[in-house]
């Protein structure tokens, strides 16, 4: 029985590792990186840059200048063409299935379209940012410890729906459905957030809430976030560095109070446009 | 006058003309089809004792024989529909679990190669042709006549057609969350279970229940070819010309269907 149904994971799999207690600096490296897809597009091209432990880096540019594609990268989503891409020192271009899906553990995602499963209940989507840990039978079998159930309902406490645990995610609006894909990646214990345009189909005080979400789980539990937006105050007003890219170029890469509109129209090639400003509120 | 064209061509008001002898030529073929399908009848007239039959028919169906609805020994109405649920509801199972391996072949967005899914469904295509009642006299020669061969033949053939309803429901599931799977961390199977299946399984039970009610509907007619179920005595008594029986019989049948389609549209209903 011991062999058929493993209780605990072995030692390298412990599932409740504290997600403050780390050892080094938690860093993303990107080393000539470069993507040409089979169409001939250019999605990145000769990246060079390091993302340090916590910072909050929002990646802005024109749609197809290679935010996503930067940012798939990174969990490897999408392959690279050349170049390599290490996360906390291992390789992510280089990773066999296993390696891949361990490094992949440590960092977690938040879509635009939230990718919940929608007829679940809040509880079961953000359990299954818990399968990582466990044995392939054991999840299978639906068999989550209770210590799992304790980290999912201390994540949806932590962006404030809780008491939507045992509700199906249909039921919430956008901004609960995407805190709740935020929740997914805390229960995960994620090292790094990669956020891929996460208030794109918010409206403007549900996408201030969700920027303080991420923002607060950012500053409280040192989590690198990296943020695709094109929403170029939120970026001025969260970013602790602030990413520009244009036709899969690295143009800017500086502070917040360095990305004046000057910077921000060599980004876009173009003044900036009134709709790219989220104003109010 | 330039611009006479039929709004939905968009051709040139020189193809009315063409139109009209296509039409005409349509009919033609059609009678011209007709012609032949009728030729091709045998049709020698109506029986001498067709009236006094058709009336001791209705005579049947007006006085079914309720003595049959049960016989302490057996071999009476209430075990015979029993026997036709029982083989439907089984062949309905094995169909919806065999299928399901079928239907991940089949779909285009479960395997990177064209041709895997294309061969997929090719298989189930060639299940689906052959009819029941041809898969359920094979089974008869194959494991006997009996209600095992109904079972075994409305599995088979109903994989055939759920296999294609699957795969149609596994292609339209909503990529999203299988990303969402990939990237914190899970093997192929978990995403299976945490990603596809919690979007496709309500979906394979409609379909399954669907299937449950056609297949009773066949089942009833399986035992006519001696594949167990309603079916057999009904041909006992239709060869006797028992009117009042075959009356009593296809009452049954029909209580029978109306009382599934109820209930399993009233759980289809739920589910969706």
């Amino acid at each position: 029985m011991a062999v058929l149904f493993p209780i605990t994971d072995n030692a390298e799999n412990l599932p409740f590792r504290n997600p403050l207690q780390k050892v080094g600096p938690f860093m993303i490296e990107f080393d000539k990186v470069s993507k040409v897809y089979p169409n001939g597009t250019v999605g990145l091209r000769n990246i060079n840059l390091t993302i340090n432990e916590g910072e909050l880096v929002v990646i802005v540019g024109l749609s197809g200048a290679g935010k996503s594609t930067f940012l798939r990268s990174i969990n490897r989503l999408t392959d690279i063409s050349t170049g390599e891409i290490r996360v906390n020192g291992n390789s992510v271009t280089h990773a066999s299935g296993s390696q891949l899906r361990h490094i992949r553990r440590d960092i977690g995602m938040i879509f635009q379209s939230f990718n919940l499963i929608k007829r679940s209940t809040v509880m079961r989507n953000v359990l299954s940012g818990r399968v990582g840990y466990h044995s392939t039978l054991r999840t299978m079998l639906g068999w989550f410890p209770k210590e799992d159930v304790d980290l999912s309902l201390d994540a949806l406490q932590r962006v404030n729906i809780r008491e939507k645990a045992y509700i199906r995610a249909d039921q919430l609006s956008g901004g609960q459905q995407q805190r709740v894909s935020i929740a997914r990646a805390l229960a995960q214990e994620a090292r790094v957030i990669l956020a891929d345009e996460p208030v794109a189909s918010l409206d403007p005080l549900t996408t201030r809430q969700v920027m303080d979400d991420l923002k607060r789980i950012n500053r409280d539990m040192n989590i690198t976030t990296v943020i695709n937006l094109h929403f170029i105050d939120l970026a001025r007003e969260y970013a602790t560095r602030i990413i520009g890219l244009r036709a899969g170029e690295v143009v800017f890469d500086g502070t917040p109070a360095e990305a004046t509109d000057e910077a921000f129209a060599e980004i876009y090639g173009r003044p900036v446009l009134q709709d790219e400003l989220l104003g109010g509120a | 006058m330039k611009n006479m064209t039929s709004p939905l061509s968009g051709k040139p008001s020189g193809s009315v003309i063409g139109s009209r002898i296509r039409f005409a030529l349509i009919t033609l073929f059609i009678i011209a089809v007709y012609y032949w399908s009728v030729q091709g009848m045998q049709f020698e007239g109506i029986q001498g004792t067709a009236g006094t039959v058709s009336r001791s028919i209705l005579q049947g169906f007006l006085h079914p024989d309720w003595s049959f609805v049960y016989i302490a020994e057996g071999e009476d109405l209430l075990r015979g529909l029993l026997d036709t649920l029982v083989i439907s509801i089984l062949g309905t199972v094995v169909a919806a679990v065999v299928c399901i391996p079928f239907a991940f072949w089949a779909s285009t967005n479960m395997s990177r190669q064209l041709a895997v899914s294309g061969s997929g469904k090719i298989v189930l295509s060639v299940i689906r042709v052959f009819p029941e009642i041809i898969v359920a006299i094979l089974f008869i020669k194959a494991v006997g006549p009996g209600s095992f061969a109904g079972v075994l033949a409305l599995g088979i053939h109903s994989v055939g057609m759920l296999g294609k309803l699957y795969a149609e429901t596994i292609e339209s599931i909503d990529r999203g969350p299988q990303e969402a799977l990939i990237a914190s961390g899970a093997n192929r199977l978990q995403v299976l279970r945490y990603a596809v299946l919690p979007q496709v399984i309500p979906q394979f039970l409609s379909y399954s229940l669907y299937r449950f009610e056609i297949n009773i509907r066949s089942a009833t007619t399986l035992g006519l070819v001696g594949a167990g179920g309603i079916g057999t005595p009904l041909i006992f008594a239709l060869q006797v010309r028992n009117w009042n029986r075959v009356g009593i019989i296809l009452l049954g049948i029909i209580v029978l269907i109306i009382l599934t389609d109820l209930v399993s549209g009233w759980v289809r209903r739920r589910i969706i």
